[in-house]
């Protein structure tokens, strides 16, 4: 398996990432379970379960474990196989573990680099949840357009790049975008807003990102199917 | 008074959405099997008698037959002893109700046709199916994102209606159909607060825990 860049890369907003709930995502090709457990901790790892290649991101978490939809292999927190059904009086051989990756927290999102990352390089701060935008087409192509603002939303007056964040200053509001690229004709933005907008303008950007995605994607040649 | 009746084959998402409905609202059913796949019973003289339409499912209730999977889900929220919350009265919750089913029923549509081309010999092109409902399922993510920043959970307000249940099973099956979930944030966490209603039930394809 090709491990995760040693670079910080936002794959979900935190808000989307309850306490035992997995989801599944892909980062340049690599697919990955993120999973908070009950303790409110998010794990990243190779959305692969070792026993027969189910997606692990279609399992269910109970306490600080996620377990397999086949047949319920059990994993703890650093990845180890703690539990087969199938042999409950087996205590499980350690090398039956997950490939496990590093996952943060940061302004609202959820992130993910190869293991042993430092957190350090993290953006600081904290954020109130707009929604992620998933769009069949190449990150540049999505950005490219990005960066001209989301469709009628006002205004732009600042368009920066800085890491995987894209700050945009549109219409007197300060979005932030994570940027995601899950494969040569994938791409992900998880927006994010400082606290305070109005719950109209909220709406309105919602609505646009959608604008957006249709943008992209005709830019792209891979829009709607009707 | 009896159980109503309904005519059924369990891998099929319109009777799924028929007994999820029921066991919701508390409404007692008594399911007859149809051998829809492969013995295509659903076009045989006795069903066709009951619904000249072909199809499954069919809800017979006293005196009354049912063809429509939205006129049922409407008619068990009204008649089960926990339904009533599922049919919200005023006017702007009721529109949204009756807007989200119209939607389930047209213009998700093709969720349905798409698992159906995969799995069991359906007609049509299974890839322009799964674009078709992609692009359905999309709405309704942008509309559950939006409910999200109004603070509503379900489609029509803060509460789940019938109207959420008639969308449901095109976005739980939809890996049926080669469609991941992966994309589809505000859905996936929809889908979980319907799994967690009280009187849930599961079908093969959907558990009932997340």
């Amino acid at each position: 398996m090709p491990d995760l860049p040693s670079q910080w890369t936002p794959v979900a907003l935190v808000a989307d990432l309850p306490v035992a709930t997995s989801a599944g995502t892909v980062l340049q090709g690599a697919e990955v379970v993120i999973w908070r457990d009950s303790a409110g901790r998010v794990h990243a790892w190779e959305d692969r379960c070792p026993h027969r290649g189910m997606k692990l991101s279609f399992g269910f978490v109970r306490g600080d474990r996620i377990a397999c939809l086949y047949h319920g292999w059990q994993y703890d927190g650093a990845g180890v196989c703690r539990y087969i059904p199938a042999h409950p009086e087996l205590e499980v051989p350690a090398s039956i573990c997950v490939p496990a990756h590093a996952a943060a927290e940061a302004l609202g999102m959820v992130w993910v680099a190869a293991a042993g990352t430092d957190p350090g390089s993290l953006p600081p701060g904290g954020a109130e949840p707009l929604r992620s935008l998933f769009v069949e087409a190449p990150l540049e192509v999505l950005v490219g357009l990005a960066q001209a603002g989301l469709p009628g939303a006002g205004a732009v007056t600042e368009a920066r790049r800085d890491g995987a964040l894209l700050h945009l200053s549109q219409g007197g509001t300060r979005i932030a975008a994570g940027m995601h690229p899950m494969g040569p004709g994938a791409a992900a933005l998880h927006l994010v807003l400082p606290a305070g907008a109005s719950e109209d303008r909220r709406l309105a950007l919602v609505t646009a990102a959608a604008g957006l995605r249709r943008a992209a994607e005709a830019a792209a040649g891979t829009g709607e199917a009707a | 008074m009896s159980a109503p009746v309904l005519w059924n084959y369990d891998l099929d998402d319109a009777c799924y959405r028929v007994r999820l409905m029921a066991s919701l609202a508390g409404v007692a059913l008594t399911l007859r099997s149809v051998d829809a796949y492969p013995g295509a019973e659903h076009r045989g003289a006795e069903m066709m008698a009951l619904n000249p339409l072909g199809r499954l499912p069919v809800l017979q209730d006293g005196a009354l037959v049912l063809t429509q999977p939205e006129a049922m889900l409407c008619h068990l929220a009204r008649t089960g002893p926990r339904g009533a919350g599922f049919l919200p009265q005023a006017p702007g919750p009721a529109a949204l109700v009756q807007e989200w089913l119209a939607f389930a029923a047209r213009d998700l549509g093709a969720a349905a046709a798409a698992r159906m081309a995969a799995m069991l010999e359906g007609p049509g092109d299974p890839e322009v199916l799964r674009l078709s409902a992609r692009d359905a399922l999309r709405i309704v993510e942008d509309h559950l994102s939006a409910q999200t920043q109004r603070g509503d959970g379900f489609v029509a307000g803060a509460e789940a209606s019938v109207a959420d249940i008639a969308l449901f099973p095109a976005f739980a099956l939809s890996r049926d159909y080669g469609l991941d979930h992966d994309a589809f944030p505000a859905l996936r966490l929809w889908a979980r607060r319907i799994r967690a209603l009280k009187g849930f039930v599961p079908m093969p394809g959907i558990p009932d825990y997340h």
